[in-house]
């Protein structure tokens, strides 16, 4: 472990940006989340790690709703999305998901050119009134996903036609296009080059300034350089959560200290 | 790492050496080869069948776009065609394809004789019998149409009787038309000295194409003109109806609908429509949408519904097919957006489907095109000469099909229509290949890579 970079630990008292409580996640009959209570921090970034199977790409995609695409999944408890709950009847998936923007583990550009890679989520939502701002906000956010300059001279190319990682940073200017409040990424570098992996990770602490970022990462070393506060999840069950530092050079838990010393996993 | 420079003795190998094979080895591969010397010998035969069909639809149907014409000044007696002399048309309405039919014999026989064809001992009658029992009518036509004409002597190409058609294309022969009693050995003679002279020629049939069913009695005017506006009609009312539907359901089942027992027991009853005999489709057509319905039979209408019927399910098989091969990662990123259901597929999935999506309507439509049986039951087996009106009239209006008319021509007895049968084949076989080249180049148009 001593290699690792542990990011700075000295987290600011940033408020709460989504607050969990007693969340269950069903899937059919298997019981995949239990009892998870968690704080996410705006303006932070916070990594879910765990074992394969452990649920915490599945408590991810609860952020933004994304399991209601599931048939079979189910779930109960509280999400507080600024104190709302995004569960609640009258909220629209669709609606929230322009404020929790949402970047995948394989890049998944549309078939289309970059420019409408990025403009999709500003069409649909109708945040730009005209073409000038409309190109606007795709170079602000090619910009912002340190993708402009190597995608500026070909907007028109397909987007599909990029190397991996331009095509995660396409998707995360994607994500960020919509100007979401919270960023969640399910494992975005796991398909990424070690080059890229940097690329990627050096964005995602640029972005903490703008957003509440959430990543479930697979590697260690990634939550403890990108991340200010880590959830380590086990069998379902959120079994600790804290700054990064501590949870990595001072585990509660035995068993979190067994999985990053890497006993279990 | 050791030391590499240190040389390695020589290992024994312990299997056995790599150089000679094993049993086991030689017997997979043996069992390889024999599988590919299967494949090739279905693959040779396949292509053999094909060029077989292909070769004897080919040279039995390519005559039919070659027609057998007979050229000549057409004196257009008065006296005739005109008795009043008024030109009143419905008095001239009244004389009927006989009178014309004097008035041709007796130019073509002055035409023939003022070219110096000896024309031996034959009856008038006979000579004349060269001529399609059509040319008359053609020429009836030709006048009534232009009842100026009469008096005047004009240019007339009349198409030659079947059998003179026939003798050009190596149907009839001598000693055959010694036993024929609707051709005489001396007619054959005179229809040489008249090819000799230039006054009867071969040229390109556009007739076939154009002009509709005929008699028994007279396949040279036979042509396929109805059936495929027929067709095109039926096509049309198809894809209108179809292609919509299909892939509305299609959207729906694969993309919206709860999957429970009902779903699950469409899903299987598509895929045995799909199987179901489509002349079962033909009866259902002709009690629902003529007995019951009261549309008009032999109808376009009633033919492009039945057809509807059997093409949906063959629509929406494939293009449930291509909406299923769209990665998921892609509805995943259009609703990680902000996307709703309806717009992550709009925008991002039928797209990416559209390729599948139209190939196998063409195909669809394409087989429909082709599907007989069905059409039998409705009416469409009936002798048409009438053209249908203009679209969408002309849907209610009695029309052949084409491969219907193909059926239909096969049944008669005059050996002129077995070759009309096989060129219609390969109008057919046309149109097939211009659908499935526009499906191809359809496909390659859309086809995106993710």
């Amino acid at each position: 472990m001593d290699d690792m970079r542990l990011a700075d630990s000295a987290v600011k008292a940033a408020e709460t940006k989504i607050a969990a409580r007693k969340v269950q996640v069903f899937y059919g009959d298997s019981h995949a989340i239990k009892d998870v209570d968690i704080d996410i921090a705006d303006r932070t970034v916070t990594a879910f790690i765990g074992p394969s199977g452990c649920g915490k790409s599945t408590f991810l995609r609860c952020l933004n709703r994304m399991n209601d695409t599931i048939p079979a999944c189910r779930v109960e408890g509280d999400i507080l999305l600024d104190g709302e709950d995004i569960y609640d009847k009258r909220v629209d998936p669709v609606q929230l998901r322009a404020r929790v923007g949402m970047v995948f583990q394989k890049p998944n550009p549309f078939p289309k050119s970059i420019y409408e890679n990025v403009a999709y989520g500003p069409k649909i939502h109708g945040l730009a009134r005209n073409k000038a701002e409309l190109d606007e906000i795709v170079e602000s956010s090619l910009r912002r996903a340190a993708l402009w300059n190597e995608a500026k001279d070909r907007l028109s190319a397909p987007g599909t036609g990029l190397s991996g990682g331009q095509q995660q940073r396409l998707c995360i200017a994607r994500a960020i296009a919509t100007s979401p409040e919270v960023l969640l990424m399910d494992e975005p570098c796991s398909a990424l080059d070690p080059i890229a992996t940097a690329q990627v990770e050096e964005l995602i602490d640029e972005l903490r300034a703008q957003f509440s970022v959430v990543i479930v990462t697979h590697s260690m070393q990634q939550a403890a350089r990108v991340s200010q506060r880590t959830a380590f999840f086990h069998l379902g069950n959120l079994v600790e959560y804290g700054e990064t530092g501590q949870i990595f050079t001072n585990p509660r838990d035995p068993r979190t200290e067994s999985y990053i010393t890497g006993r279990i996993g | 790492m050791t030391d590499a420079t240190v040389s390695l003795p020589r290992p024994v190998p312990q299997g056995g050496s790599l150089f000679t094979l094993d049993g086991r080895v030689k017997r997979r591969n043996a069992a390889e080869a024999r599988f590919r010397a299967y494949g090739m010998t279905a693959i040779v035969l396949a292509l053999m069948a094909l060029v077989w069909l292909l070769y004897s639809i080919f040279a039995a149907g390519l005559p039919a776009f070659q027609q057998t014409f007979v050229t000549m000044p057409v004196m257009l007696d008065p006296a005739v065609l005109d008795k009043n002399g008024n030109r009143d048309p419905a008095d001239l309405a009244k004389v009927t394809t006989v009178g014309y039919s004097k008035v041709l014999a007796a130019s073509f026989v002055a035409a023939a004789e003022a070219a110096g064809v000896d024309t031996g001992d034959l009856k008038p009658k006979d000579i004349a019998g060269l001529l399609s029992e059509e040319s008359a009518a053609t020429l009836r036509t030709q006048v009534l149409a232009d009842p100026a004409l009469i008096g005047q002597t004009i240019e007339f190409t009349a198409l030659a009787g079947g059998r003179i058609d026939g003798y050009y294309k190596g149907r009839v022969t001598m000693a055959s038309a010694k036993v024929d009693s609707n051709v005489k050995p001396e007619q054959l003679v005179l229809a040489d000295a008249l090819k000799a002279k230039g006054m009867l020629v071969q040229s390109f049939n556009a007739g076939f194409l154009t002009m509709p069913d005929a008699s028994d009695k007279r396949p040279e005017a036979a042509g396929l003109g109805v059936a495929i506006v027929g067709s095109f009609y039926m096509m049309i009312v198809v894809l209108v109806l179809s292609l919509p539907i299909g892939v509305a359901a299609s959207i729906y089942l694969e993309e919206f609908a709860p999957k429970n027992r009902l779903t699950d027991i469409i899903e299987v009853n598509i895929a045995n429509l799909a199987a179901v005999p489509s002349i079962v489709f033909g009866i259902l057509g002709l009690a629902v949408f003529i007995n019951f319905g009261g549309l008009p039979q032999s109808a376009p209408i009633v033919g492009g519904l039945v057809l509807t019927l059997i093409t949906l399910p063959r629509i929406i098989i494939p293009t449930r097919a291509a909406l299923n091969a769209v990665p998921p990662s892609i509805r995943d990123a259009a609703l990680g957006v902000g996307a709703s259901k309806l717009q992550s597929v709009f925008h991002q999935v039928l797209p990416l489907a559209m390729p599948g999506i139209l190939t196998g309507t063409i195909i669809g439509l394409a087989q429909a095109l082709g599907e007989t049986a069905p059409l039998l039951l409705i009416g469409m087996v009936a002798f048409v000469r009438d053209f249908p009106g203009a679209l969408p009239g002309g849907l209610f209006d009695p029309a052949a099909a084409l491969p219907v008319q193909i059926y239909n021509w096969t049944q008669r007895g005059d050996p002129g229509f077995v070759e009309r049968a096989s060129g219609a084949i390969i109008v057919l076989l046309g149109f097939l290949l211009i659908m499935n080249a526009v499906a191809i180049f359809l496909r390659r148009k859309f086809e995106r890579r993710w």
